[in-house]
C-alpha cells in the first residue's frame, strides 16, 4: 500500500479514493468493499427524518470535508510525538496487552509483544495469514447493508485489530486497543476508520478494552466497526472508553454474537467527543446466552451523545440486562434508544432495560425511548426510564450536615455514576474508571459553579 | 406577650438550671411557602442547657419552623430574625448553620442510594471539623468514634456499609438521625417528630441517645405532637404552636394537660395572644 497523499475532499469524493486505495485487497474483500461503497452512495448519510436518527443530526459530519487518514499522517517522528502526548490516556498501569493505532495506522513499535497462545494482531496481518478465518466473519456481524456509516467503514477501513482466543483459553491479562486521533498533517479533519474483529472460542475468557482518545480541536470523524463472536460458554468483559476531543465526531458500530451460554458484560463509557453515536447490537443466539450492557455518559458544553442498543433475542432462554445512565450539564444532549427484539420462538426470554438521566442544567436535554418488539408469548420484558435534576431533598440533607453545596452535588452525581462503575467486574479496570470518573465529575461541577 | 421561656423571665426555675446565656433567639419570625404565610410571628428564646418542646396539631407549622432554622430553601422568610449565639442565622447557608452547630433530625429522612453511610458520616464530620479549622479525622479515628456512638444507639455496624437510609425501616431511619446527632455534637439539636413510627423500645433507645447528649453547652428543641416522647426526654419548657404562632408556653405539665384535654381548650388562648 502506498501512502498516497489525499486531498481534502468530501466523503463522496473520498469514496472514489477508497476504490483506488484498496486495489490490492483480496478479491473477496474488494468485492465487499465495492458493494459497501455502492450502498453508501445509495443511502448516503442518515437524516433526522429516519426514525433511527430522529434525535441525532449528522449534518455537521456530512458537511465536513474530511481527509482519509493515511500512513503519512502517522509517520515518525510525528507518531511517537503523538503517542507521548496521548500517553496519559493509555491505561498503562493496568498492564494489558496493548495494540496502538495512531490516526488509524498500527504502531507496532508502541504496541506490546504478542501474547502466547492467542493471536493479537492487525486485521491486515490476519488477512495475509488467516485469510479464511477473517473472510468467514468479516462483515457478517455488523449489518452494514442497513447503515451508511457501517457501509462507509466497510468500503474504506484502513486497519484494526484481529483477536483470536482459541477454545478454552483464559487470557491472563486484559487486551487494550488504543486508538489515538489527532489532526492530519495539514490540520485538516481526518476520517479514521478502524475495523476490529474478535473471535472468542468456546469456554474462553477475555477482558477487552477499546480506548478512543484525541486531543486536538480538529473535527476528526472516527467511524469504527467492531465485530465479535463468543463461542459456547465464552465470557467476555468489554469496556469501551470514549475520550475524544470536544470537536470530534464518533460514530461506532459494535456487533456481538453470543452462542449458547456465552456471557457478555459490557460498559460503554462516554467522557469525550462532540457528536457521538454508539450502535451496540448483541445477538443472543443460543440458550443460556446472557448479555449485560451498561452505559455511562458524562457530557457538558454542547456535546451530544447518542447510545442505540439492540438486544436481539434469537432463541429461547436468553437473558439481557441493560442499565444506561447519563449526567448532562451545560447544553449537552443525550439520547438513549434501547431496542429489545424477541424473535418468534425465543420463549423464556428475560430482558430488563433501565435508563436514568440527571440533568445538571436547565439547558441540557435528554431523549430516551425504549422499543420493544416481541414475537413470543412466554417472556419477561421490562423497561423504565427517568430523567430529572438532582434531588433537592438529598442536597439539603447533605448540606444540613455541613457538606458544602458543590461537594453535595459532586457526591450525589458520583453516587449516580458509581452505581454503573461498580458493575465492572475486572477490578483493576473498575478502580481505574472510578478514579477517572471522579476527576471528570469534579471538573464538571467546578466548571458549572464558575459559570 | 406570649414568651414565658425567655431567659430570666421564666415563671419559675426548672431543674435548678440557670440560664447563663441565650443560645437561640427567634424574634417575630415569619415564613411563607408559595406565597402562603405559614409562620406568623414566632418568638422563642432558648438558653444553653435547656430542652424545649414544641407541640401542636398537624399542619400548625412545626416542621416549617424546624426547616427554616435548618435553612431549607423552599421556605421564604418574610420577616423577623433568628440569632444563634448572637449570629444572624438567616443569612447563613445550611452547611454554615451546621458548622455553627445547628442540627435537625428530619421527620422524613431521605434515602441516598449509592452513598454509603460511613462515607456520608465521615464527610459530614470532617466538613464540620474543617469549619472549625480542625484537622480531618483519618479512617481509623473516625471508625473508633462512630463505633462508640453506634453502641449507644444499639445499631449494628453493618449499617455503615449500607447506602444512607436506603431500605431502612422507619425506626432505623430515626436512629440514624440520632446517630448523626451524636457524632456531630451540635449546639442546637432540633428533633422533628423523631418519635413518630417508633415502638416503645426504639423510643427508649432514641431517648437515651438524646439524653446522653444533654449538657450545659447544648440545647435541644423537641418537636412532637404526642406527649409520649416527653416522658423520656423531659423538657424544661413546652410551647404550643397553632396556626403559625406560639399560643401558650409552660413547663412539662402543659404537655400532660394537652395529652388529657387535646388542643381545643386553647382556642381562647389564641385570642389572648
Ligand atoms: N413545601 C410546602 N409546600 C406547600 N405547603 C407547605 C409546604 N410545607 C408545609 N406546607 C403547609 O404548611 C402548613 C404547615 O406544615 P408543617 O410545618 O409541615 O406542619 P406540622 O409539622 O406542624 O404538621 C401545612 O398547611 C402544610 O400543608
Ligand atoms: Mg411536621
Amino acid at each position: 500500500m502506498t501512502p498516497a497523499a489525499t486531498p481534502a475532499v468530501s466523503l463522496e469524493e473520498l469514496a472514489r479514493w477508497f476504490e483506488r486505495e484498496h486495489s490490492l485487497d483480496a478479491p473477496w474483500l474488494a468485492e465487499m468493499r465495492r458493494h459497501a461503497l455502492a450502498h453508501f452512495r445509495d443511502v448516503g448519510f442518515p437524516t433526522t427524518r429516519q426514525e433511527e436518527w430522529r434525535w441525532t443530526n449528522v449534518a455537521p459530519i456530512a458537511h465536513t470535508r474530511f481527509q482519509s487518514a493515511s500512513p503519512a499522517d502517522s509517520v515518525e517522528p510525528l507518531r511517537r510525538e503523538i503517542f507521548h502526548r496521548m500517553a496519559p490516556y493509555a491505561p498503562r498501569s493496568l498492564g494489558g496487552y496493548e495494540i496502538v493505532f495512531i490516526n488509524g495506522v498500527h504502531a507496532p513499535e508502541l504496541s506490546t509483544a504478542p501474547a502466547p497462545a492467542i493471536q493479537i494482531t492487525t486485521l491486515r496481518n490476519a488477512m495475509a495469514r488467516h485469510g479464511e478465518m477473517v473472510r468467514a466473519h468479516l462483515g457478517r456481524e455488523a449489518l452494514w447493508e442497513q447503515n451508511g456509516f457501517a457501509a462507509l467503514n466497510t468500503a474504506g477501513f484502513q486497519d484494526g485489530a484481529f483477536i483470536h482466543v482459541p477454545d478454552g483459553v483464559v487470557v491472563d491479562k486484559p487486551i487494550h486497543l488504543l486508538f489515538f486521533t489527532t489532526a492530519g498533517r495539514a490540520g485538516t479533519p481526518l476520517l479514521v476508520q478502524p475495523r476490529n474483529l474478535v473471535l472468542i472460542g468456546a469456554g474462553a475468557r477475555l477482558v477487552l478494552a477499546c480506548v478512543y482518545a484525541g486531543q486536538d480541536a480538529a473535527a476528526a470523524l472516527t467511524n469504527p466497526v467492531l465485530e465479535m463472536v463468543l463461542g459456547e460458554a465464552a465470557q467476555v468483559e468489554l469496556v469501551k472508553l470514549q475520550r475524544e476531543s470536544d470537536s470530534a465526531f464518533h460514530v461506532a458500530h459494535e456487533a456481538v454474537r453470543l452462542r449458547a451460554a456465552a456471557n457478555l458484560l459490557s460498559l460503554t463509557l462516554n467522557l469525550g467527543g462532540g457528536l457521538v453515536r454508539n450502535n451496540l447490537s448483541v445477538r443472543l443466539d443460543g440458550p443460556g446466552a446472557q448479555a449485560t450492557l451498561n452505559g455511562l455518559t458524562l457530557a457538558a458544553a454542547r456535546r451530544h451523545v447518542d447510545n442505540h442498543t439492540l438486544l436481539d433475542h434469537a432463541c429461547a432462554n436468553s437473558t439481557s440486562h441493560e442499565l444506561y445512565k447519563y449526567l448532562l450539564a451545560g447544553r449537552a444532549g443525550g439520547v438513549f434508544r434501547g431496542k429489545i427484539l424477541v424473535r418468534p420462538g425465543a420463549q423464556k426470554t428475560d430482558a430488563r432495560q433501565t435508563s436514568k438521566t440527571i440533568l445538571l442544567s436547565d439547558e441540557a436535554s435528554m431523549n430516551s425511548q425504549p422499543q420493544l418488539e416481541i414475537y413470543a408469548d412466554d417472556v419477561k420484558c421490562t423497561h423504565g426510564s427517568t430523567t430529572g435534576p438532582l434531588d433537592d431533598e438529598q442536597i439539603f440533607y447533605l448540606r444540613s450536615r455541613g457538606i458544602a453545596a458543590v461537594q453535595a452535588r459532586t457526591l450525589l452525581t458520583y453516587a449516580f455514576a458509581g452505581d454503573v462503575l461498580q458493575r465492572v467486574r475486572y477490578a483493576p479496570w473498575r478502580q481505574y474508571l472510578e478514579a477517572l470518573v471522579a476527576g471528570e465529575l469534579n471538573r464538571l461541577h467546578i466548571e458549572k459553579t464558575s459559570t | 406577650m406570649n414568651i414565658v421561656a425567655r431567659c430570666g423571665a421564666a415563671p419559675r426555675t426548672l431543674n435548678n438550671k440557670e440560664c447563663l446565656m441565650s443560645l437561640l433567639e427567634i424574634k417575630n419570625l415569619r415564613a411563607a411557602v408559595g406565597g402562603r404565610e405559614i409562620l406568623k410571628g414566632i418568638n422563642l428564646t432558648i438558653g444553653t442547657g435547656q430542652v424545649h418542646a414544641i407541640m401542636g396539631p398537624n399542619g400548625s407549622g412545626k416542621s416549617t419552623l424546624a426547616s427554616v432554622l435548618a435553612g431549607r430553601e423552599t421556605y421564604e422568610v418574610t420577616g423577623g430574625r433568628v440569632l444563634l449565639n448572637g449570629k444572624n442565622l438567616l443569612e447563613l447557608a445550611p452547611e454554615e448553620r451546621a458548622g455553627e452547630g445547628v442540627f435537625m433530625a428530619f421527620q422524613y429522612p431521605v434515602e441516598i442510594p449509592g452513598v454509603s453511610t460511613s462515607y456520608f458520616l465521615k464527610t459530614a464530620l470532617n466538613a464540620i471539623r474543617k469549619y472549625h479549622a480542625q484537622d480531618e479525622l483519618d479512617a481509623m479515628d473516625f471508625l473508633q468514634r462512630i463505633k462508640d456512638k453506634m453502641k449507644l444507639l444499639q445499631m449494628d455496624q453493618s449499617f455503615l456499609n449500607r447506602s444512607v437510609n436506603e431500605g431502612f425501616s422507619g425506626g432505623e431511619k430515626k436512629r440514624n438521625e440520632i446517630l448523626q446527632m451524636a457524632l456531630l455534637e451540635p449546639r442546637l439539636a432540633i428533633m422533628d417528630e423523631t418519635d413518630s413510627g417508633l415502638d416503645i423500645d426504639a423510643l427508649k433507645i432514641v431517648a437515651d441517645g438524646v439524653n446522653a447528649l444533654r449538657g450545659p453547652e447544648r440545647a435541644i428543641l423537641v418537636v412532637t405532637h404526642y406527649q409520649r416522647l416527653l416522658n423520656y426526654i423531659v423538657p424544661d419548657f413546652v410551647h404550643v404552636l397553632r396556626d403559625g404562632k406560639i399560643i401558650k408556653s409552660g413547663d412539662r405539665n402543659l404537655a400532660l394537660e394537652l395529652e388529657e384535654r387535646g388542643y381545643s381548650w386553647l382556642d381562647g388562648a389564641t385570642a389572648a395572644a
